[in-house]
């Protein structure tokens, strides 16, 4: 057994002498694991993809997928990766299960195997009625589920997304997510995912990876990115008062910070549902009148916006040495101590 | 290899067969010029029959008309309109990102390049035996035709395929090989209009040969639309070979020399154009 699917090292990409769009970048993904690539539109998630896809030449560093260094031996990994672009790639004039063949044969898949797998992959996508009808009439979502029927007809043991369910419905993404499960527990398939559906990463992957400008900012499971925010927030509004009410929601053992926004002070700890009852009796020893609390776990929307965030930086009250800080720790936990 | 080649071959058919109107369209040029141009331009009816037919017999070197001169040479002339528009598919495929789901997958560039190859010629073939097949009806009609006045040899037979054929393939390796080194559109016709009429004219598939000036003669016999016609001339046409300086077989191989030198060209240039990118 391999000790990873996916070993990058030191991975960088300048296009033209002048894009820095990938830069020193180092990660592993475990066989079978589902690896979430996060970042903002331009952060380098496809760049990085092409290269774990033997599509691109890295400037420098190197890339190992399932056991082959990607640059020595361009074929050999093709045979064991599937991947599903950003963009559509399926041949529009042809019909659905033409362009399922076609992949097949191109992946050398025997046809006592490809014919049962097509069948079930045309029924399990539900593309089955339109099977026979050539692509260019297909809808977005039928062909984004068709680029996934053709990046997966090989059974590949490492299967690169990017940004797969961009454009589905709802209904379509959960489909698509339920088969790709399935295909994680009946082969033991290693996903490498990028998407800006922060709730499937979090759903989906058991570690996540985020990118910006190039370089990764932060790395863990989607519950230690959440726990780096500092926890819970729990929002306190109070009557007017002048006591100093941010001063005493600080006191209470726990809290990590607290930051007024008008009448409400969000006070961010973790494991706040067991905050609330300390925050309760410390504001009314002081004698301020509570008007509502209530708790909010930090979602994967919030990790990103933090990390690689551009907005609502004033409210959450982060000053840039705050931020730098956090990102400091998240580089030494990963044994990374550049900026 | 074997199936990756079969399996894309049948890919560039089904999509020839779902267009017809491109098969249609291409069938138009040659058709036009057989009935339009090849009735009206019948030059040995210059000199209203007051010149010595033998004059005409040693400009068509040893055509029996104008019309069968050039019937022969238009065959030449289709093998280049007709695989005009397959380095377009290059291009649209590349755009379409069809070429980079190809290029993902593990079949060798050899089958992707040899599959759009051998795709290509099938149509400007089939264009060359029609222009043969129609201009000889015209004939039978009543109208300026194709006068076969040898009787062909099978080995003969052969040359005339094999000529066809080359002539085809090297043309679509040509076009393969500008439309795997260029991504725009308009860049790819821009250069093909550019290459197209140097070709084409200074071919001898149109003009008689013993009209033009010594210079012209000694270009447009390294034309392979000129040796690939003449192959078919000195094979269809009683006494041809009285007028060319070599047999058949020469200009077969000059042709195969142009093609095997444009087989390389394009094959390194789809083979750059599917490996990763820098
Ligand atoms: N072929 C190219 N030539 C020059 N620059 C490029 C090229 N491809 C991408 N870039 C640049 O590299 C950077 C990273 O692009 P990339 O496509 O990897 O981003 P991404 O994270 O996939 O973004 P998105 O979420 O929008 O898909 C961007 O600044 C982009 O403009
Ligand atoms: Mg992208």
């Amino acid at each position: 057994m391999l000790e990873s699917a996916i070993r990058v090292a030191h991975l960088s990409k300048t296009y033209n002498g002048k894009v820095r769009a990938v830069e020193d970048v180092s990660f592993s993904v475990l066989p079978g694991e589902a690896f979430g690539f996060l970042g903002p539109n331009g952060a380098g998630k496809t760049t990085t993809v092409s290269m774990l896809t033997a599509g691109l030449i890295p400037t420098s560093g190197r890339a190992v997928v399932d056991g082959v260094d990607v640059f020595r031996d361009p074929a050999a990994i093709q045979q064991r990766i599937g991947i599903v672009f950003q963009e559509s790639t399926a041949d529009p004039d042809l019909t659905g299960r033409e362009n399922l063949e076609l992949a097949a044969a191109l992946f050398r898949v025997p046809r006592a195997e490809s014919r049962p797998r097509i069948a079930s992959l045309l029924d399990r996508l539900q593309i089955g009625d339109a099977a026979h009808r050539l692509v260019k009439t297909y809808s977005g979502g039928m062909r984004r589920r068709l680029e996934l029927a053709v990046g997966i007809i090989h059974a590949p043991r490492v299967l690169f997304l990017d940004e797969p369910t961009l454009g589905l419905d709802p209904q379509g993404r959960a489909g698509f997510w339920q088969y790709v499960r399935e295909l994680r527990k009946d082969h033991g398939m290693t996903i490498f995912v990028t998407t800006h559906y922060l709730d499937e990463a979090d759903a989906i992957c058991e570690r996540l990876a985020i990118i910006d400008h190039g370089r990764l900012v932060a790395m863990g499971t989607p519950s230690e990115l959440k726990d780096r925010l500092g926890g819970d927030v729990v929002t306190v509004w109070t009557a007017r008062s002048d006591a100093p009410v941010a001063a005493v929601l600080s006191a209470v053992p726990g809290v990590v910070s607290v930051t007024r926004q008008e009448e409400a002070y969000r006070v961010k700890a973790p494991r706040g549902e067991s905050l609330i009852p300390l925050l309760v009796d410390a504001c009314t020893r002081a004698g301020i009148g509570l008007t509502g609390v209530s708790l909010k776990r930090p979602s994967l929307d919030e990790v990103f916006l933090e990390f690689t965030g551009r907005e609502f930086r004033e409210d959450e009250g982060a000053t840039a040495t705050d931020r730098a800080v956090r990102i400091g720790q998240v580089r030494e936990a990963f044994g990374r101590g550049r900026r | 290899m074997i199936r990756e080649f079969v399996a894309l071959t049948r890919r560039e058919l089904l999509r020839l067969g779902r267009n017809p109107g491109a098969i249609l369209t291409s069938l138009l040029l040659p058709v036009l010029y057989l009935i339009l141009f090849g009735q009206a331009f019948n030059l040995q009816n210059l000199g209203g029959g007051r010149v010595d037919p033998a004059y005409f017999l040693a400009a068509f070197r040893g055509a029996p008309s104008y019309f069968s001169y050039f019937a022969a040479g238009m065959t030449g002339f289709v093998s280049v309109t007709a695989t005009l528009f397959i380095g377009a598919n290059v291009i649209f495929d590349r755009l379409f990102g069809i070429l980079k789901r190809t290029a993902a997958t593990p079949a060798p560039a050899a089958s992707i390049f040899g599959a759009r190859l051998v795709a290509g010629s099938i149509q400007p073939i089939g264009l060359a035996f029609l222009v043969l097949g129609l201009s000889v009806l015209l004939g039978r009609l009543g109208l300026s035709g194709l006068e076969i006045t040898a009787s062909v040899s099978p080995l003969g037979a052969v040359e005339i395929v094999l000529a066809v054929v080359v002539l085809s393939a090297m043309f679509a390796a040509l076009f393969l090989a500008i439309g795997f080194s260029l991504e725009q559109p308009q860049s790819y016709f821009a250069v093909v209009n550019t290459i197209n009429l140097p070709v084409l004219l200074t071919s001898a598939a149109l003009y008689p040969w013993g009209t033009m000036p010594p210079w012209f003669q000694s270009v447009a016999s390294f034309n392979p639309i000129t040796l690939a016609v003449d192959v078919l001339r000195e094979n269809l046409f009683a006494g041809a070979r009285s007028f060319y300086p070599y047999g058949p077989e020469v200009y077969l191989l000059g042709l195969l020399a142009w093609a095997g030198a444009m087989f390389v060209v394009a094959g390194l240039l789809a083979r750059r154009a599917l490996a990763p990118r820098r």
